[in-house]
């Protein structure tokens, strides 16, 4: 028979433990929350990442206090991580650099596929972006991979007419959300702003692509003037954030 | 070619329910898929009268039977029916949206066919497009892309077949490389079309591959809002055979029924109760004429669309024009002399035709105007407008009488012409002309011209 007074004293020390692993998800859940609503006003893509490294960053240390707290020594594990991602890091320099680039140039960059850029010596009409490059397609038929990374690094000039008009913020809806719905209050929603927009052009909701688990989407905006670019992107974000927030809570 | 899967998406269903029964939406009933054998037309359902569905079933059956189509989905607008129907090698798929959104997407719709048909001012909808109401259209649009979208999962589609300005923006919201065809069935005037709407409009007809209208000139107005696919004209059409030629016996009882006198004589509106459709400027005319030929009435048909129907949209101008037309007529002393029939069931209505003296098709704007080969295949005259699309197709004086709706006098001249036909020669002449034009807009015609343009698209 189990004596349950040995057994007690026997667990008594994983209480500590788990007391670190509740304050972890709870903290999470916190700072979660706190760097969504700091990041409210960038895009939900860039949001839902921020997000993502808080909770890993407060799931790391908390993970770590827990294993100390179990009596083992973190060091080594964490030199192993350590190493791991150095050494990945420098041997994905380059595909990192491009789709890291991708990422980023998805939500500053102001080009998309069909409008005519020049980057630097380069120039041709978008016809891919794809996660390590950007193709153009030259004026004499030839097709020009340019290196994602090029694009931060390089001046990128679009000279499709009235380039500056018009902005493009993407946005990836999760599956689960009611995309007619969330439509229908972005529509509502980006019509306040338009007298800083082009009355003659609407805002468009695009379907780039989509799965099961998510759609890709492109909400397309014509401005009324271009010192209003910043600003009106901050606000599509903001709204984009909001709409999907109540769309969530509808369903719920 | 091998045979197609095809997506058509109308926003009127090809059946409305009518009543409760246990496949459709009877409160608390299961809402279960539902073959149409089961039930029976005229109290159960009945098919959508005239325009658009009463077009493209006939073209599908066809389509289907000599294998040009192997199997057919067609998504429509239908809040009081069951998801699924089965009606043989046809599924029907339908759209159901909650009343409040109803109202927006109405409002909308209401605003571009207005707009279009020229009944609103140019500014009186200039914000359509930003409007609350429009985000009610674009969801309406966008569950019905959304349910495609999920039936080309399944079924793998060859090519979507988009029908009329409701479902315009359907095309854009589905992303798919397949080929996509939109029928564009009102009247297109490029010079209609308000400033602050063009962008948009180009934006939707620009996700297309191909897009068809009823006549020559709505194709080269359209191309000004510059498509990216091809603009191409062809011509509505109808199924000879679904038109009977009733005997004299049938023919009588229908006219007692709706209180007609063996010496009397027809004239025939058939037409929706809708201001477009110009029934007031046929009273007027009527009104002019009606002194000098004694045993003339004039027979109007017809009711409300989907749109103003209690098992469709439920908005009531009908309702609103026939209480107008009805002022008319008292006004001009005239409620023995013209006789409104309501909506009747097609050998009804082809009694009609067979009794009629001649057809009438008033309308201020009309996309293409089916009533007047209808008029042509019972071998009846027609006094067609102007301002119709298959107004194109018409030699005044040859195979019909063309009139101007905004000139004064012009109808009542074109009637006085076939009232006062002496020894019946123009008559006849219209008649032979007329039967010769209206295989152009046959159900023949239209599947070489649809098979071929099908063809065509998912081939290329």
């Amino acid at each position: 028979m189990v004596n349950l007074a040995v057994l007690g004293a026997q667990l008594a020390f994983l209480v500590p433990v788990a007391v670190i692993i509740l304050v972890t998800v709870v903290l999470a859940w916190v700072v979660g929350l706190l760097v969504g609503r700091l990041t409210q006003r960038t895009s939900p893509h860039m949001a839902g990442a921020a997000r993502r490294l808080a909770v890993i960053v407060v799931a790391l240390i908390g993970g770590t206090l827990a294993l100390q707290a179990l009596g083992v020594s973190p060091d080594i594990l964490l030199l192993v991580v350590a190493l791991l991602g150095a050494t990945a890091l420098i041997a994905l320099r380059d595909p990192l650099g491009n789709y890291g680039a991708k990422y980023f140039s998805d939500i500053y960059t102001p080009f998309k596929v069909g409008d005519t850029i020049q980057v630097g010596a380069y120039s041709g009409k978008v016809i891919e972006i794809n996660p390590m490059a950007t193709v153009l397609l030259s004026d004499k038929e030839q097709l020009i991979s340019l290196p994602n990374a090029a694009l931060l690094r390089d001046v990128v000039t679009n000279t499709s007419p009235q380039a500056w008009k018009e902005v493009t913020v993407p946005v990836t809806l999760p599956g689960s959300v009611d995309l007619p719905a969330f439509e229908s209050e972005l529509l509502k929603s980006l019509s306040k702003l338009r007298m800083r927009l082009d009355p003659r052009f609407p805002p468009v909701v695009t379907t780039k692509a989509r799965s099961p688990q998510s759609t890709e989407l492109a909400v397309t905006l014509m401005l009324r003037r271009p010192e209003d670019r910043d600003a009106i992107t901050s606000e599509t974000n903001k709204r984009l954030g909001e709409v999907l927030e109540q769309v969530r809570g509808a369903r719920r | 070619m091998p045979a197609l899967s095809i997506c058509i998406n109308t926003q009127t269903p090809l059946v409305q329910f009518l009543g409760t029964n246990p496949g459709t939406s009877a409160p608390g009933s299961p809402r279960a898929d539902l073959d149409l054998a089961a039930l029976t037309e005229g109290r159960d359902y009945r098919y959508s009268p005239g325009g658009v569905t009463r077009m493209v079933y006939p073209l599908v059956r066809r389509l289907i039977h000599e294998g040009v189509l192997r199997e057919a989905h067609w998504v429509a607008l239908n809040p009081h029916a069951p998801p699924t129907v089965r009606l043989n090698d046809l599924t029907l798929h339908n759209v159901s949206i909650a009343g409040d959104r109803m109202a927006g997407y109405g409002t909308v719709k209401e605003a571009i066919w207005g707009r279009i048909h020229e009944l609103n001012g140019v500014e009186e909808h200039d914000e359509l497009f930003w409007s609350e109401a429009f985000s009610e259209y674009a969801y309406y649009n966008r569950r019905t892309a959304e349910l495609i979208q999920q039936l080309d999962e399944k079924f793998d589609f060859d090519a979507f077949y988009i029908h009329d300005f409701q479902q315009l923006a359907v095309g854009h919201m589905l992303g798919t490389l397949k080929p996509k065809i939109f029928r564009w069935h009102i009247p297109f005037d490029a010079a209609t079309i308000p400033d602050k709407w063009r962008a948009m409009l180009s934006t939707y007809l620009r996700s297309y591959d191909v897009v068809v209208v009823s006549a020559q000139s709505y194709a080269k107005s359209l191309r000004q809002l510059e498509p990216t696919g091809k603009v191409i004209r062809l011509y509505p059409y109808i199924d000879p055979t679904d038109y009977s030629h009733p005997n004299a016996v049938q023919v009588e009882a229908v006219s007692r029924r709706i209180g007609l006198a063996p010496e009397d004589q027809i004239a025939l509106v058939v037409g929706r109760m809708d201001p477009i459709k110009g029934q007031d400027l046929a009273i007027s005319a009527f009104a002019a004429v009606a002194a000098d030929y004694p045993h003339l009435k004039l027979v109007l048909v017809g009711n409300g669309s989907f749109s103003g129907s209690a098992s469709g949209l439920g908005l009531s101008k009908s309702a609103r024009w026939r209480t107008h037309l009805e002022e008319m007529v008292v006004e001009a002393r005239l409620q023995d002399r013209v006789l409104f029939t309501g909506h009747l069931g097609q050998e009804e209505l082809d009694s009609l035709y067979e009794r009629c003296r001649f057809t009438l098709l008033p309308s201020v704007r009309e996309g293409f105007g089916l009533v007047a080969v209808e008029s042509w295949i019972h071998d009846r005259p027609a006094i067609v407008t102007e301002r119709a699309g298959i107004a194109e197709l018409i030699r005044d004086g040859v195979n019909a009488l063309l009139f101007d709706p905004d000139e004064s006098g012009a109808l009542v001249r074109q009637m006085k012409r076939l009232l006062d036909d002496p020894g019946g020669k123009l008559r006849a002449r219209l008649v032979r002309n007329g039967r010769t034009t209206a295989r152009k807009c046959s159900l023949d015609a239209a599947e070489r011209a649809e098979g071929e343009m099908l063809a065509a698209v998912t081939e290329a």
